[in-house]
């Protein structure tokens, strides 16, 4: 009895010693750059492991030098527009494709999941021309603005993806009972399926917000002037800029960080409810 | 088939139009227009139609054979590791009652840290300086500093160097991947593990527990109940996770444009960057589109091979 005992705690440890392992190699690169965050430019030099003394002001330094106020704001607000436009148009694309069996759209979903294997390298030309055009053409001017940098994202079909797999799993009893009450799919749509859709709704939505904030060739494409550059692009420019001085780049690493780690922290729970319906079968 | 009233096909319809015009406009057009473009000399304007001579130049161009080499190593780097060692965690994940919560945000920090910022931390971490981390991980283990992101021999020469024959044929440093290559493959490991990791402890967690009692009493070791029970069960997600994988590290680009060192030469350039090069170093559109589209067949091609091959052995239950 004793040496099972022993023998089940021996096997905890080891989990426990394997998994936190992997999470060493996990967040050592991230505690690095934090620390390196924090050191003088002598000690990223001779690689020391933690700074003397913390250095606040390298924070101070690179959102000055860099701009970062700018790209801060110009990235958020295309991250909102993206995210708000993606999840609207994704939800109302995927309601049909789960609940209305309309004629077409075993064909339309395969489309749709078709453009997931379309690499960005086919698109960028043909897109840059059209936007070329559209800027010409439109009342609004979409070069060095925030057209070019949002409506091309604004579905994603792995977006309608999830949101028709969890949509198939609402039970039919509550469509009939709205449509007793006299609702259409309009409003079952957003007044009874919306709120039930709360966790894949975020983990898209988080998806979206990481894809926006990451995007870095596109916007490079159509934006020459910094006015409506992201933060990424800023970051890519400083780092480049900043050649040697590892501690301005950690710190505005971390800068460009912090937003997407704040936004996943908050709505932890939901994104990991929300992912499990992504391996499910189709 | 019950008949759908006509009213219910509009608003079907009507639901569908938002997202459908953008995939239209952004996504399926392109691909149109991208076909039409590498007909044609296209520098920064059309000029003329030259049927498929790109895709012949193409076909002789030691850049793509490079391109698809180096885009082949970095699958099979990055995918067969990621898969192995997401499943062995999400398994461990899976047993532990206490601190579940904490390793699943821990690993997922990498996927959501910026691909920008997460590649400048690798770049420092990964130079070829005596005192990077990698290079003091190295000298631990008693072996001599090498220069990661900047080395453009392969790791079978320097594999080869190390064990003492100073000559080998050439073939060996050309053929296999550079260690700049393994290191980028290092990276991609290190961001997607969390998330392979978190999808597939969901695929765990919805597996009835009632199998493994019934194994257990039948006498099963843990290693049959996994290659019986967990394996078969995760199977479809591991089928999405390894689709998903294939496509993406052919679509891969950021991370691997901000890991290219001059050291490395060519030897990390998979078919994205070298079509973004033509495009916007040579600035030549038509060939860069007909090498796109040769890009775009590659992964067709690959994923209903991968659809049929192995789409078969996928166990979705009765």
């Amino acid at each position: 009895m004793a040496t099972e005992r022993q023998s089940s705690r021996g096997k905890r440890w080891l989990t426990y010693g394997g998994l936190g392992l992997c999470g060493v190699a996990a967040g050592l690169p991230f505690v690095w750059m934090v620390l390196a965050s924090f050191m003088t430019e002598g000690e990223t030099l001779r690689r020391v492991l933690l700074p003397e003394q913390v250095q606040w002001t390298n924070y101070a330094l690179a959102w000055k030098e860099a701009d970062f106020g700018l790209y801060f704001k110009n990235s958020l607000i295309i991250a909102v527009m993206q995210v708000g436009g993606t999840l609207l148009f994704s939800l109302m694309a995927a309601y049909p494709l789960a609940r209305i069996p309309f004629r077409g759209r075993e064909v339309v979903f395969v489309g749709i999941l078709g453009t997931m294997m379309v690499p960005e390298m086919v698109t960028t030309v043909p897109n840059f021309l059209l936007i070329n055009w559209l800027n010409r053409y439109s009342p609004i001017p979409w070069l060095n603005n925030w057209p070019a940098l949002t409506i091309p994202f604004m579905a994603s079909a792995f977006a309608i993806f999830l949101l028709r797999q969890f949509l198939r799993g609402i039970p039919g009893e509550l469509w009939e009972a709205a449509r007793m009450d006299g609702a259409g799919h309009l409003r079952f749509l957003f007044q009874i399926a919306l709120p039930l859709c709360r966790a894949p709704l975020l983990t898209v939505g988080m998806f979206t917000f990481i894809g926006s904030w990451n995007s870095l060739a596109w916007p490079l494409l159509v934006t020459n002037t910094p006015e409506w550059r992201p933060i990424s692009v800023g970051l890519q420019q400083f780092v480049s800029e900043a050649g040697p001085e590892v501690h301005l780049q950690m710190a505005g690493a971390v800068i460009a960080t912090l937003p997407v780690l704040l936004v996943y922290f908050l709505i932890q729970k939901e994104f990991t409810e929300g992912i499990s319906l992504s391996g499910l079968k189709a | 088939m019950k008949k759908i009233p006509l009213r219910e096909q509009a608003i079907a319809w009507g639901f569908l139009s938002p997202a459908l015009l953008v995939l239209l406009v952004f996504g399926i057009w392109p691909i149109a227009y991208a076909l039409y473009i590498s007909l044609h000399r296209w520098r920064i304007k059309q000029e003329a139609f030259i049927g498929v001579d790109h895709y012949v130049r193409a076909l002789s161009d030691p850049a793509l054979y490079n391109g698809f080499k180096v885009t082949f190593f970095y699958a099979l780097g990055t995918i067969p590791a990621e898969l192995v060692l997401s499943t062995g965690l999400a398994c461990l994940l899976f047993k532990i009652l206490r601190g579940k919560g904490f390793f699943r945000v821990l690993y997922f920090l990498p996927y959501i840290t910026p691909v920008i910022a997460s590649a400048v931390v690798f770049r420092t971490l990964f130079s070829p300086h005596p005192s990077s981390l990698a290079n003091r991980f190295w000298g631990f283990w008693g072996f001599e500093n090498q220069r990661w992101l900047y080395e453009n021999k392969s790791v079978v020469a320097l594999g080869l160097k190390a064990l003492g024959f100073s000559t080998y044929p050439a073939w060996v440093d050309t053929f296999f991947p550079s260690l700049a290559l393994v290191s980028v493959i290092l990276y991609n490991i290190w961001v997607y593990v969390g998330y392979n990791t978190v999808i597939l402890l969901a695929g765990l967690s919805a597996i009835p527990r009632q199998y493994y009692e019934a194994a257990e009493i039948d006498g099963a070791n843990p290693w049959q109940s996994f290659c019986q029970i967990t394996l078969p069960l995760i199977s479809p997600t591991l089928f999405f996770l390894s689709t998903v994988a294939i496509i993406g590290t052919f679509k891969a680009f950021n991370h691997i444009y901000i890991l290219r060192t001059p050291g490395a030469r060519d030897t990390t350039d998979v078919l994205s960057v070298v079509i973004f090069d033509q495009i916007f170093q040579n600035h030549n559109a038509g060939y860069a589109a007909a090498l796109a589209f040769i890009l775009f067949i590659a992964i067709l091609v690959l994923t209903l091979v991968q659809n049929r091959v192995l789409g078969r052995r996928v166990f979705y239950g009765d």
